[in-house]
């Protein structure tokens, strides 16, 4: 697992490139968006393009977690999902606060669940 | 008629806007990160200087499984950067919609602070003002958001074995759902169809490629989803007669 030489300079590096490359990003969209109307087809087609890779993304939090989320059954989280987004749409005027509320609180009643005998 | 008399106001309402589920959503998101860098053996500095300089949190858990993992150093700045390229877009379908005076290389600094939160919130927001006062209301927005994270993430790596795991987890499960509820206030039906394709073709990609697949699902669903809006949905252009 760890070695001494991962806590030195590697991990640094490791660090800086991630930075770069996620800034990278960031200045690249800068670059392109000012050639970009936000009336025009590819912005449109862009704005597609991101909330399918955000929801990908969602998804694959929800469905595919690392770590602690793991161990919760993915019927359970779907089902949680499913409950918070019901309390979300269940007023016109979108209730997020309450809906994040249910989701977090139902996850950590089941934590609670889980570890009492 | 405007929505803000000023770009002070503006910015006012932005940093109201983010006190309350957006800064929470980081807050959540970070404590849990800062556990995990605990908890992968890394030292404090780094896992909060990771929060502020990425901002990424995606690309943030990504760095730490590939680095325990000993990936290459060339093999993490590709994946990380992969998994960032969504930056690309948001901020291409974002920045149009400022004043054209504020299209300026400021922006390069300004931009640092965007994350999926405050885009999410931004996108929903922006039509509801006028021109002039996005930049400001972004920064307000945005500016806690970020701010908030390192401090967030060096929390959460000291609490990190004390917490109990129950409450670990209901901070965890926020950032997904955050995004997940957002989505509900999509209106444009390109939009609201590609998150619907997004959501089946993400995990089936994962599952083909999992660094390439967030990309490749964004272009997949997205363009279908275009398509499909531009062909069957959309209102006909009127025919201007000569």
């Amino acid at each position: 697992m760890m070695t001494a030489d991962m806590q030195g300079w590697g991990v640094w590096l490791a660090l800086s490139a991630a930075c770069i490359g996620t800034y990278v990003c960031r200045a690249a969209g800068v670059k392109l968006s000012g050639h970009i109307h936000q009336d025009s087809e590819v912005f449109r087609w862009l704005s597609a393009v991101t909330y399918a890779m955000v929801a990908a993304l969602t998804v694959r939090m929800i469905l595919m977690p690392l770590g602690l989320l793991a161990t919760v059954p993915v019927l359970l989280r779907v089902v949680i999902c499913a409950l918070s987004l019901a309390v979300m749409v269940s007023s016109p005027q979108r209730r997020l606060v309450p809906a994040l509320l249910t989701g977090t609180l139902l996850m950590l009643a089941y934590g609670v669940f889980r570890t009492s005998p | 008629m405007s929505r803000f008399a000023n770009r002070r106001e503006a910015f006012w309402q932005g940093i109201r806007d983010a006190l309350g589920a957006p800064v929470l959503v980081l807050f959540a998101g970070m404590v849990g990160f800062g556990a995990m860098g605990r908890s992968h053996g890394f030292d404090a500095w780094m896992t909060g200087l990771t929060s502020l300089l990425m901002f990424a949190l995606p690309g943030q858990v990504v760095m730490l499984e590939m680095f325990i993992s000993g990936s290459s150093l060339l093999a993490i700045g590709f994946a990380v950067t992969l998994t960032s390229t969504r930056f690309v877009t948001m901020v291409v379908t974002l920045f149009p919609q400022l004043h054209r005076r504020d299209r300026n290389p400021l922006l390069y600094l300004w931009v640092h602070m965007l994350a999926m939160t405050a885009w999410a919130v931004s996108m929903r927001e922006f039509p509801r003002m006028s021109a002039q006062h996005r930049l400001n209301y972004f920064i307000g927005l945005a500016l806690p958001c970020w701010l908030i994270s390192p401090m967030g993430t060096v929390l959460g790596y000291f609490v990190a074995g004390w917490v109990p795991a129950a409450v670990t987890l209901g901070l965890v499960f926020i950032n997904p759902l955050f995004f997940l509820l957002t989505f509900t206030d999509v209106k444009p039906w390109a939009n609201r169809i590609a998150i619907g394709l997004g959501c089946v073709l993400g995990p089936a990609f994962y599952l083909l490629d999992a660094d390439s697949s967030l990309l490749l699902t964004g272009l997949v669903a997205g363009s279908l989803a275009y398509w499909v809006d531009r062909r069957w949905l959309r209102p006909r252009p009127v025919e201007v007669q000569a």
